[in-house]
This record gives structure tokens, sequence and C-alpha cells, in this order.
């Protein structure tokens, strides 16, 4: 049998849900209603006849608004408000100091996350440096030990550069069973923002590195310090010292005036506040690389220094937050989404409407930059019938996002971390949005 | 009428058929012209190419012999470098403080070591409000003792086996941490949390002294007493049950960079922790099994809302507490989490308790300590006054 030609006939029918219906009619096995009605449905505006807010006056069009000397540094619309980081007390070690904010991803525009909705991850709040006692040291295996004022690392040649950082602990509580209805806290461990900095390599160049430098600690100046070890590789690869997010300072969640960045690796590897430096032989086996970011098997054995985040993606639109409740049947919509790799640049994005049985691959829409969200786009007619969307990323390296029987087979439920399987929205009839695993379970 | 068309997808059939080219894609890990382009996490390496890194423009002018900054005193360094490695390099000898050795009355350096029974009296002093009795956990702080390394293969595997273990894996100490020298080295430079670099270099002895004997761990084969006292050699000796329970091996110290090619490789190679293939049809075997939420979890902070309207107007009477900035510094990392056991700041009951005997009596156990709670709340640099005024506050805002 030909398979190309039989392909061909599918990506019809995956675009026309009447055909996957009665081929494998998948949806007549799930449908129970759903025990989880999605979390925040918003009522559509209903446009009537002689509109009043056409005609009649609006309150903001006949009178003076604000000054421009009101806000000095402007803020959102008060509309906004609740476009905001949330967290889950549940995630912090029980307070609100070592814990975790989540970015909005629902309300997320684009491949940049404003400065202020940027996920945040302390290990003992968020530390306020005073510039003018800032210092950075470099020393141990390299030629020339130095230390640095801020003034002084920002004569170096800057370069700026569009990456995504994200935690390895992003929808690490999917592992077992879905438990958040959100997508802020399924996968809002995670922003993106333009970096401006030195590259790391343009300043060890110039300092000069010993021949059995390896090993590379770098240490930030707050209570918690966080030490992590980085190959000195990676270091004269990509890795930068940054001071500046989206055109201004770093903001002090991001490690203001300067944090590390090692493009594509764990969160936690980006040092913020950065204040040290160090070059060796031998790695460090730092706390947060022993006891915690480590990956327990099934051997018993835990994987160390995983240092990548892996292919991954998520649908943003629909999702449980932004759901479709407003669409008639017969609505031409878009289904849009996030793809991201840490070892490379996202190629391609498949979208499936039956759960992963059928794929047809989506668009890549605007620019497509190595270790950076990339958005991915479907549009598509909705027949108003249940679906179950999911959405699969693959990158240059020619790694392709895993189903979650695929991740776990190796890895078991108890990694905690780097948990990158396929999501799936279910949406109902109603156009609801409800998070699902498609994974093999008891009934 | 709108068709949906996939022109991304006909040009891979037109090109290559499907099949070969999932075969490519599969195929680019073990292909050996591009392990040579990797990076060192098994990844794309990108190069300069035309003044171009990937689709950024690139400045390739000479970028050596700048002239900024100073080379760091040894002061300096050490002051900064209190690291300590596996190996032993940076357990202290001597108390340090300041970048320099502590001196005893008579003038001698003070050799840094401290006993069990001095660790636990450290212990129960500043760590075991947050962290139990005996690192037992139950505070709402990470546990640290109990578990056995036995446990860690005690794993549920998927939502089909929905049995609990008898004891479900144990990360605590004794039972999952590699290497002794990050205890040492995590308590010197982070804790007590809400009061780090507060420790002396012996008193951190004594803590990892003590936590090592609660975990079990023996030197030489011996359990430690409460008359064991650790110092530098002592620690050096210390092996960790849970050893050889990592992996990449990353300690090579013959071939510093086999390490970091042993992770490469493994990283490399997307099988060893699980990937993907890029089936396009027909591609689940049987049902499509659909795993819903059983229990949410949907406690947010602030409540989860798209609703686009002008937010409340706060009632504006009454300023910032002067007591409020101290009360989050000092005191919230206990006062404000019920799991602690201390009074809850808020809780409205519990503090009417308290101020029954008198606001004197509340100042004095704020100063003095008052079962589990250190003198000031361990941070002897507030002022007696200072501790009033935080005290006025946790009062004020619990009525």
């Amino acid at each position: 049998m030909d398979k190309i030609s039989n392909l061909s006939e599918d990506i019809k029918s995956a675009s026309n849900r009447t055909e996957i219906t009665s081929r494998r009619d998948f949806f007549k096995k799930t449908a129970a209603i759903s025990a989880v009605a999605a979390t925040s449905v918003l009522s559509p505006i209903k446009l009537k006849a002689d509109d009043t807010a056409i005609i009649h006056e609006v309150e903001w069009g006949v009178k003076l608004g604000d000054k421009v000397t009101k806000n000095p540094y402007g803020l959102p619309s008060p509309y906004e408000h609740n476009n905001v980081r949330r967290n889950d007390p549940l995630l912090s070690s029980g307070d609100s100091y070592a814990t975790v904010s989540m970015c909005p991803l629902h309300e997320s525009e684009g491949i940049i996350t404003p400065n202020g909705l940027f996920f945040t991850r302390d290990h003992g709040g968020t530390a306020h440096v005073d510039p003018e006692q800032f210092r950075l040291m470099i020393h141990g295996k390299v030629k020339k030990e130095i230390v640095l004022t801020l003034d002084q690392l920002k004569r170096y040649p800057s370069v700026t550069r569009t990456h995504f950082i994200e935690c390895p602990a992003n929808g690490s509580t999917d592992w077992r069973a879905p438990q958040y209805n959100n997508l802020q806290f399924l996968k809002g461990m995670m922003s993106s923002a333009e970096w401006t900095g030195v590259l790391l390599k343009t300043v060890l160049d110039d300092l000069g590195l010993e021949d059995d430098a390896v090993w590379m600690l770098a240490e930030g100046s707050d209570n918690a310090g966080n030490p992590r070890t980085i190959p000195v590789e990676k270091a004269l690869d990509d890795a930068m010292l940054v001071w500046g997010q989206n055109g201004e300072a770093l903001r002090a969640e991001q490690g203001y005036p300067l944090r590390l960045l090692v493009p594509g690796w764990e969160g936690n590897l980006n040092t913020k506040w950065l204040k040290r430096l160090e070059f060796s032989d031998k790695p460090w086996h730092t706390k947060e690389e022993t006891s915690k970011y480590t990956m327990l098997q099934k051997s018993g054995k835990a994987i160390r220094y995983f240092w990548i985040n892996e292919v991954n993606s998520v649908i943003t639109s629909p999702c449980p937050e932004k759901p479709w409740t407003d669409l008639k049947k017969g609505d031409l919509v878009e289904v849009e989404g996030l793809a991201w790799s840490g070892q490379g640049t996202i190629t391609n994005v498949d979208v499936s409407l039956d759960g992963g049985d059928n794929w047809v691959e989506a668009s890549l829409k605007g620019l497509v930059l190595p270790k950076s969200w990339t958005r991915f786009s479907y549009i598509m007619r909705w027949d108003g019938k249940p679906l179950l969307l999911s959405s699969r990323a693959v990158d240059d390296l020619g790694s392709v996002q895993p189903t979650i029987d695929e991740e776990t087979s190796k890895q078991g439920v108890e990694s905690i971390y780097h948990r990158n399987g396929i999501v799936t929205w279910e949406v109902t009839s109603k156009g609801e949005v409800n998070n699902v695993h498609i994974r093999k379970h008891k009934a | 009428m709108y068709i949906l068309e996939n022109t991304k997808l006909k040009k891979i059939i037109a090109g290559l058929g499907l099949a070969t080219s999932i075969l490519l894609l599969s195929g680019c890990v073990a292909d050996k012209e591009a392990s040579a382009k990797r990076a060192v996490d098994g990844g794309m390496k990108y190069e300069i190419k035309n003044g171009k890194y990937t689709s950024y423009h690139v400045n390739t002018q000479e970028t050596k012999d700048f002239k900024y900054g100073r080379t760091p005193t040894k002061r300096e360094i050490t002051a900064w470098d209190i690291d300590v490695r596996p190996d032993g390099k940076g357990a202290p000898m001597y108390d340090m403080k300041h970048g320099v050795v502590v001196l005893d009355e008579d003038g001698n350096k003070k050799v840094a070591e401290g006993s069990v029974e001095w660790g636990n009296e450290l212990y129960d002093a500043k760590c075991a409000m947050c962290h139990g009795d005996f690192g037992a956990g139950g505070k709402g702080y990470p546990t640290l003792s109990g578990g056995d390394i036995k446990s860690l293969t005690n794993q549920l595997q998927n939502p089909a086996d929905d049995v609990p273990t008898e004891e479900p894996p144990r990360r605590a100490i004794g039972s999952y941490w590699p290497y002794a020298s990050t205890l040492f080295w995590y308590i010197q430079d982070a804790m007590p949390f809400p009061n780090p670099k507060s420790l002396s270099n012996s008193e951190t002895y004594a803590i990892t002294a003590y936590l090592l004997m609660e975990n079990g761990v023996t030197i030489d084969g011996e359990e430690l007493d409460e008359e064991f006292v650790m110092n530098r050699e002592q620690f050096l000796k210390v092996k960790m049950p849970n050893r050889d329970g990592f992996y990449p091996n990353v300690d090579t110290p013959e071939n510093p960079k086999q390490g970091v090619e042993n992770i490469t490789k493994f990283l490399g190679d997307p099988s060893n922790y699980g990937t993907g293939t890029r089936c396009m049809t027909d591609c689940i075997k049987g049902e499509t099994p659909v795993l819903r939420i059983k229990n949410e979890m949907n406690n947010f902070t602030p409540p989860a809302s798209t609703v686009r309207d002008l937010p409340k107007v706060e009632s504006k009477a009454g300023s910032v507490h002067p007591g409020l900035a101290g009360y989050e510094a000092n005191c919230s990392a206990c006062h404000g989490n019920a799991a602690i056991g201390a009074p809850v700041v808020g809780d409205k009951a519990v503090w009417a308790e308290v101020t029954t005997k008198g606001l004197d009596k509340v100042y004095h156990n704020g100063i003095n300590g008052i079962n589990a709670m250190p003198p000031k709340g361990g941070n002897m640099d507030l002022s007696d006054s200072e501790v009033k005024t935080i005290i006025d506050y946790m009062i004020n805002a619990s009525k």
C-alpha cells in the first residue's frame, strides 16, 4: 500500500472531524462529562443592534485623559489587572520566599514576556542589590583573576539575544496525572526576554583560561547564593553575563544588576544577583545539583547535570483560561501556541485534533530563533464537536517531543524535573477546555 | 469555501516522502557528521558565518586586551571563596571571618571543630522550628533525615500502579545526598533560612555532625556519638550511603574533560530519557486513553481570573506600620506559616491568647525567646525596641 497517498487522505480527514469520528469514533469512549469545569469562562459580549457603545458618546471620549506627567514609568491599563503572575502555596516550602510565581502564558503575546510578568523563582526571596556595591569576581583557573564594578563590566562590547528561561520543574505536577486545569500553572514556570549583556567568551578570551579549566562555578550574592556548576564549554559557546532585559535594566526578580544567562538550560543555572565565577578542573556538586535538581529514575539511581530543557510545546489558544465558549459551530478559528527547545531551533510543530492519533503540520509564525520561544499557528473550522487538541514540536537536532507514555516508559514518574510530554486540551462541545492526559492507565 | 491546507507537509511529501524524512530525523541522532557540530549539551552548535550568528548580525572585530577591573586581593578571594567540594577543597581548618583566620584569646588560630552534642543544641535553637525535631520535617520545610537508600526504588510507575508503596522514595540527607560537602557548604552559606551566613565554621561543623548522626552516617564504620567532634580531618572521611546513586560519572580527576564528555554523550542521545517519533497518522493503537483530572489543584494567589474590569479600590485608610518591614525580614518565615507551630499573624484567636498576660510579657518572650523560638527570632542584630515595634505590628495585624 502506498503509505504517502494514504497519508494525504488522513491529512484531509484530520482537517475534517466528521471523518475521524466515523473512522475511529474515539470520542464515544471518552464521552463522560468531565468532572472539572473550565476555571474561568468569559461570557462573551453580546452585540445588539444600535449598540450604545457606538451610538452614545463613551466616557473617555468626552473628557481629558491623564496628564503626560502622571506616570513617569508607564503602567498597564487598569483593566488588565488580572494579567498577573500567580503563586500556589503548595509549590513553596511553606512560605513566600523559597517559591515560584507563574507567568500568565494564557495572556502572553508573541515571544517576549513583559518584565513585570516574567516568572520568578527565588530560593530565599528577591534580593535588592545596590549597584554601587556590586562586584563581580572571576578567579581560579584563569590566567588573570579579576574584580569588576558594574560600570567596568558594561564597558565590554554587548550583544542582544532573545532566549526563554524555563525552570526544569515546569509541568512537574503532571508526572502522575493531570492536576491543574490551567495553562498558567501547567507551563508558567517559563518566560522569554530579549537579553543584553556581554558574551562570557569575550571576557574569558580576554582573561585567558588555564588548560585544565573545565568547570565553572557561578554564585549569586543573595542569601541563598544558589551556586551551580557549568562546563567551560558552555561558557565559551553562548553563555552571557546580562544586565539588560527587554530594553531596560534587569528586574530585581531577575537578578538585578547582573545574571548569568545559559541559553536553553535549566532556569536555576541562570544565576541571579551574580557575584562570583570560579574555574576549576573538578565539578562542585552543590546542594541544588545533588539533593534537588537531579532526576530519580526507575532503577533507583538519579540523573545529575541534566542541563537542557528538552524540545517542548503547548497550545496557548485555546486553553482552560481562554476557551472557545464564544464560538459557534462552523466558526473559523486559529489554534495558536508556543514551541521551544533548549538544544536548538524549532523546525516543525504538528497539531492533532484527536489526541495524537492523526497529526497535521502547523505553520511557524514570526521570528524563529535558536533556544527561543517560537509561535505556531493552525487555522481550522470548528464543527462544534469535542476535540482532543495536542501539539508536538521538533527541533533541528531531530528531537521530537515525546508522548507521555514514551517519556514515562524511560523515566518512570519520580523525575520531578524535565517533563516534556505532549500536552492535550480536551475541548468540549460547549467550547470549554480541560487539561487531560493521553496515557495508558487503569479505567 | 475555506480549505485547510498543510503546505509544509506537502513539501516534505513531495521532496522526500514522509517515511524517509522520519528516518532522517531519527537517524540524525547517531549521524557522525552532525555530532561534530554538537554543543556540550549534545544539542546544536551554531558558528558565526559571514558576520552572522544564526539570524543575529555580529560585530566580528577583535575583542581582546581590555584593561578593565583589577586583580582581587588574596583576602578578597578568601572571603568569597567559601565553597566546599567533595574532594575537601574549601573544608575549613580554622574558623574564618572576613577573609582571615579567627584568633582565640591567646592569639592562636582557632581550630574549626564542633561536637554532635553542640550541634544538637544549635539545631534545636536555630533549625528545629523549620525542619522539625531530629530533622524529621513536618513543618513545611525540607525533611533532613529518615528513609533509606533502598526506598529510592519504591516508585509509582504511572497512574496504572495506583497502589501506594509501603514507603515512597525518600530524598533526605542520608538516603539521597551523595556528598557531605554540600551539606556543610549549604548550612554555612545559606542557613538558618531567615538569618544566613551567621554561623561560625565551628558551629557549622557541629550542626553537620549532628545531622550526619541523625541520618545514621558512619565514619570509619563507627556511628557518631554525642562526644564525636567534627573537624576538617574527620569531615574528609565521611562517605555518604548514596554516593554511587548518580550518573553520568562526572568525577574523572585523571582526565577532567572526560566527565563533561560523559554528560555530552548522555544528553546527546534522547533515547536515554525519552523521545518521540514523528508519526503522522494512525499513531494510537486501540482506544485513545484519556485521563482526566481527579483532584484539581486551584488554590491560587491571586485567584484565577481573566475578567477585564476596573480593580476594586483598596482602602487607603491607615499608613504602613513601622514594624511591617522588620516582620517580613525576620519573623514571617515562621509566623506566616501555620505548619511551624508559631502563632500565625492574622489568627485573631491565637493572638488574643498570646496577649492575655499583657503586652510586657509578649515583649519579654519576643526578646528572650520562648519554646522553639530563639531570642529575637534568631536575629541578635535587632535592638529591643525594634523587636517591640515588630511585635506591635504582629498584634495589630492579628486584631
